[in-house]
Order: C-alpha cells, then structure tokens, then sequence
C-alpha cells in the first residue's frame, strides 16, 4: 500500500498533473480523494483571475506548502486562461518560491544539485517560456538569482535563453509584427505583402466587389498585381484561356490566410538560328556608336513570374474565398487596366470547394484546440 | 502460442522501464505481447547502446534467412563495387569549386530520388498524430507535405508531439560499408524551394565514431515565402548552430565538411495543420561572401 501511494504521489509530479490540492476525504464507510483545483472554478478565464489564483496561493499558507505542484499545476493551465506569452505572468510564477532558502552555502550543497525539484521545476517553467517563445528580462534574473544563486541550474538554463533567443528572434528576412491583427482583411493584406515581395513592383489594391453590380457576395478582395504582369498578361494568346487556381494557403506564424492566383500560358520559346561566328554579313563595323547584333531582349523567362508551370498574372485573396467573389475579382482587373480580360475565357480550377463546405481532417483522436483557419 | 510467446521473450530484452516502479508490471509477457506502443529506451546517462536510440524498426531474422538475403543482394553490391572501381580508375577528383556554380546533391526531377529519403513523424511511433508524406508534386518537383498535430497522446509518458522529418539515406559503399559526403569545397547550402510560409529546420548530421557523436546535428532555420514562386534559399555553413538531440550545445564547433552522414529538413513549428514544402533541389556552393571557418557563436 505504502509503496502504491509513493508511486501515485511521484507520478503526479513527474507529469504536469492538474491537481492543485489533493486531501483524503474520509467517511464511514470509504476513503477517496477529493480534488480542489482554484483554476476550475473561476468563472473567467483571463490573466487577472490566473493572477489572482497565484495571489490567493501565496496569502493561504505562510510555509507556501506545496507550491511546486501548485506551479506545474499552473503552467499546465497557461492556454486555458490565454496567457502563454505574458512574461509578468511567468515572473509571478517564479516569485511564488521563497526567496534565499534555495541558495547553496557551501561547495558539495552547490555541486550536487541543491534542492533538486525545485530547481527542475524552474527550469521547466523556463522551458514553457522558451517553448512559447517568450524571452525572459534581467528582472527575472534577479529573481532566479534570488532564489536559487548563481550556481543553480535555473540560472544556467536562463543564460543559455539569454544568448540564444536574441539571435534567432528577428532572423526571419520577412518581417512580421509581433501581434498579427485581428482582421482578416489587413491579414489577408500582409499576406498578399509577403508573397508579392518578389517583384518590389507590385501594386497591391483592396477593393470591394460591390462595384460590380452582377456580384453576389458583397466583401472584399485583397488584388496584387505588379506592371510586369499587366504587360504579361496583355501578351496572352487570346484564345487559349488562363486559368485560376487555388485556395493554396499562406502561413503567418499561426494564422492562415488562402489565396488565389491567375495562372496563364508561358512565353513561346524564342528562336535564335543566327550564327553568332558568321561575319560574311556583317551591317556595321564595330567602334562606330549603336547597336551590333540584336536589339530584343532574352525572351525565355526573364521575369520570376514565369514559373515552370506557367505565367502567374495576378495573385489575390478574397472575404469569402467563393466562386462568385472570384469571378467579380476578374471583373475588377479588367475594369482596372486589364481590358483583355474582356476577350479571353477565364477557367476556374479550384482543388476543393471553396468555403461553402468544410472540410474535416480525419484524425484519430478529438482537437482539442480551435484551428484558426482565415479565408 | 509459443511463436508470439517467443516473439515477446525477444522483444522483452530490449525494454527499457519508464519507472522503476512500473518494472513488474512491464514484465508480464501478456501486457507486452498486447502493448500497442513500443516504449522505447528513455535515457541512458554513460553510453549510448545503438545508433537509434532505442527506435528499433528492423526485425529480427534468423541466420537461414539472414544468409539468404545476403545471396540475393550480392549482385548489386557487386555491380556496384565494379562501378566504383571504374570511377576509381577513370574519374579525376574534383579539387576547386566555382564560385557562383551549385553542385547538386540532389536534382527531384524524377521519382527515383525520392528513394534517397525516408520520412519520419511521431505517429510513426505512437507519439503524436502527425503525418506526412514525401512524394512528386504536380509541378514534378519534390513535395515533402503533411499534417502537423501538437497534440499529445494521453499515455502519461509523452509531454510534446508535433514533428515530421525527411533524411537522406545514409551514403554507402558497396558491401554496405558506410560513407560519408565530403563537402569540404564548399561553404554554402542551396536549395530551391517552394513553400507556405512556415518554417522549417534543415539538419545536416555529422555522425561521427563515438557514441556521443551520433546525434550531432547541425541545424538552421530554412524562412519560406510562401505563395507560388520558387526561392533559392543559401544558406552558409557557418551559420548552422549544433545540437544534440534537439538541444543546443554551449560550445559550438565547426561542421566535418568531410563526414556529413546525412541530409534533413522537419517540420515541427508547433502550428496544427497542413503543410507543404517544394523542393526542386538540394546542393552546395562556394561563395567568396562568408567566412567558412568562423562558428556560428564566434561570429
């Protein structure tokens, strides 16, 4: 018996388990455990009340009996109330251990790991923040320092955050702001940004499909459209059509913005049979200013928007992702300075449905989080 | 009976025990026999006892049938031994690299590439419920694509799940001697790739002799655009920080251009969803611009 319960005790430490506070609850007739978790039952979850939980934590009990259950137990509640990424919130975390006692105060204290669970415990905490991407401040140094002194292992762990996290936090070319907006359509905006980046040319429009009296979804599209691709549009074979494709779909950092493209016909290859080594014709003698040799540009896939599978004219996101917004997207592009979408034939390819019809991923278990799917 | 009883008397051997406390009940040949997840080995502090880490994937054959499959795979190896003496004899090392000009390690223009790599995620094992496939796109590139899943199986054992990988095979010789690539000309990774604005971890393992050297792996960020052109990502050497098993090392030191085993990229953003990644293909380049010596910590 002794030996289950030690069992049972070190297996709750070892996993984030959810139980603050375990009492045996006795009757007459049998004994069980009853469970008394503050998170549960405030009726609010944001960071006041987990604050204030923590708060509640450090006023019930001056010795703080348990307060390393009562961390993991915390942290394993961090998504719940919303605040993972709140560095205040993992510094009151880290001020609910008492401040000295942890210090080693002579070398074998030091070197044999001086109140090991505790120290694993701040370490997995700093763990959480790492994994969070939450990067720590000399504020919680001196707290760690406080708590554990210079040799723990916390320390340590906080040090190697310190020199790695700096370095790796702004490595990405493009740049993103550290809160995306709420709304779609400015997502949907930096996402058409981002994609676009290639050819600084590019003349991002919003514009709303109202204007169009035919269209029945009343939203808005996000177009881009640079001059190289209005001109490569205006070369297009009129009679071979292009093509729309789509929803492919863009990540920016968690969110998920789907956008569509108009695909057309690559550039016939150009032909050169000159021999460049034959002189027996040769119109004007070299040193005399002009040109020698041909004046035409190199035909064959000068602009990065002719692709292997074909000319990409035009890249657009829309409110609705719908086939009705999209056909009101074509409409636009002719109105604006595209006149020969009039007098070619647009196909529609779409690999899904579009919007109307969710789609469930087949996964064997239930999610737990909400995806966060934008369109 | 006695063929599954034999079968779990073998498996048995190579179990490694979460907890100490949980030691009898592991034991019952019955639990284990009907165990649905392989629990592999956790932690061992001196020495590392196989290259895998306890993620045994091949079975067990006997003798007979070990020698069997030897016979059958003599005429590859044999072929390919004679094609290695050829380009010994015939083929001149390459001794300068141009600048500017990428050697391609890998070219996924056709299909038979992709048998270079295997893909790996965490439902392979029973950890999680990623999936991914690496397969040809419809543009007849690479398409390593997939769906990341963070969350965890309830088997108490597990903390994180979310991660899918591809690897190159390990490069050999014939008679199934291991080799290693030797990119000591160059200084610079390239790849071209198409992607969907993740991120995703180019690996570059440097498996050495010793035990504490097998999970070395260098690592960067590979930042995808996203949408549909193609980038060309390079990336030099000298950037790749070390890692052992996932963790960064305080001392950094420089890649053994001439023992790079193998080739990665993973998935593991920590984002639920799909995934896409491009890849029309893999090689290295010389570039004047970068410093091939210096470490990334040093820098």
């Amino acid at each position: 018996m002794a030996l289950k319960m030690l069992g049972n005790m070190l297996r709750t430490t070892r996993t984030t388990s959810s139980l603050v506070v375990t009492r045996w609850k006795s009757s007459n007739t049998e004994k069980k455990l009853t469970v008394y978790d503050p998170y549960v039952t405030k009726p609010q979850k944001n960071k006041e009340t987990y604050l204030e939980v923590i708060r509640m934590f450090e006023g019930q009990d001056i010795r703080r009996r348990g307060h390393v259950e009562f961390i993991y137990a915390s942290l394993a509640r961090m998504k719940e109330f919303g605040v993972e990424k709140d560095l205040e919130v993992y510094k009151a975390l880290v001020d609910v251990l008492p401040k000295g006692k942890f210090i080693p105060t002579n070398i074998f204290q030091a070197e044999f790991l001086h109140y090991p669970k505790q120290q694993q415990c701040a370490v997995d905490l700093l763990e959480q923040m790492e994994d969070n991407s939450v990067m720590p401040d000399s504020e919680m140094e001196e707290m760690l320092m406080n708590i554990f002194g210079r040799r723990g292992i916390p320390l340590r762990k906080f040090w190697r955050m310190m020199y790695w996290m700096p370095k790796f936090k702004n490595l990405s070319p493009w740049y993103l702001p550290e809160h995306l907006p709420n709304d779609t359509m400015e997502l949907a905006m930096l996402a058409i940004q981002r994609i676009t980046s290639v050819d600084p040319d590019t003349k991002i429009s919003i514009w709303q499909t109202e204007e169009i009296e035919a269209s029945l979804d009343k939203t808005w599209i996000v177009s881009a459209q640079s001059r190289m691709q209005q001109v490569l549009l205006e070369e297009q074979p009129p009679d071979e059509p292009l093509a729309i494709k789509g929803p492919y779909s863009v990540y920016l950092r968690d969110q998920v913005v789907t956008y569509f493209i108009l695909l057309g016909k690559i550039r016939p290859e150009h032909k050169d049979d000159k021999d460049l080594d034959d002189v027996s014709n040769i119109e004007k003698p070299p040193g005399i200013p002009g040109f020698i040799g041909k004046t035409t540009l190199p035909a064959v896939k000068c602009t990065v928007h002719e692709q292997d599978d074909g000319t990409i004219v035009a890249v657009c996101a829309t409110g609705t992702s719908s086939r009705d917004s999209l056909l009101s997207w074509i409409r636009l592009l002719e109105k604006y300075g595209n006149p020969v979408l009039s007098d070619i034939p647009v196909i529609f390819t779409l690999i899904a449905p579009p919007a109307d019809i969710a789609i469930q991923e087949t996964q064997p278990a239930v999610t737990d989080d909400k995806e966060t799917t934008k369109s | 009976m006695s063929i599954i009883f034999n079968k779990t008397l073998k498996t048995v051997i190579y179990f490694r025990h979460y907890s100490v406390l949980c030691k009898r009940l592991d034991n019952s040949p019955l639990l284990s026999c009907f165990a649905q997840s392989f629990i592999p080995v956790n932690r061992s502090l001196f020495w590392e006892k196989e290259r895998k880490g306890g993620y045994r994937s091949q079975e067990n054959v006997s003798y007979i049938e070990h020698m069997k499959n030897g016979y059958k795979e003599l005429k590859v190896e044999l072929k390919l031994f004679a094609k290695e003496m050829k380009e010994f004899l015939e083929a001149d090392p390459l001794l300068i690299a141009r600048p500017g000009e990428t050697d391609l390690l890998w070219c996924f223009n056709e299909p038979t590439v992709l048998d270079n790599f295997v893909t790996t995620c965490d439902s392979d094992h029973n950890e999680g419920f990623s999936t991914c496939h690496f397969d040809m796109s419809p543009a007849g590139r690479a398409n390593f694509h997939g769906y990341l899943d963070t969350r965890v199986p309830k088997d108490g054992r597990i903390k994180k799940a979310g991660y899918c990988a591809i690897r190159s095979k390990r490069v050999r010789k014939s008679f199934k001697r291991g080799s290693t690539y030797n990119w000591s000309l160059y200084n610079t990774l390239v790849l071209k790739v198409r992607g969907d604005g993740r991120s995703y971890l180019l690996n570059i393992s440097c498996e050495g002799y010793y035990d504490i050297t097998w999970n070395d792996i260098y690592h960067y960020v590979l930042y995808t655009r996203g949408g549909p052109y193609w980038q060309i990502a390079k990336i030099p050497f000298s950037k790749f920080v070390l890692g052992s098993k996932g963790r960064l090392q305080d001392r950094q030191s420089r890649m053994r251009f001439d023992k790079v085993t193998h080739f990665g990229v993973s998935c593991g953003d920590k984002i639920n969803g799909p995934f896409n990644l491009e890849i029309e293909y893999v090689g290295d380049d010389v570039s004047t611009d970068y410093p091939k010596t210096v470490v990334f910590g040093n820098s």
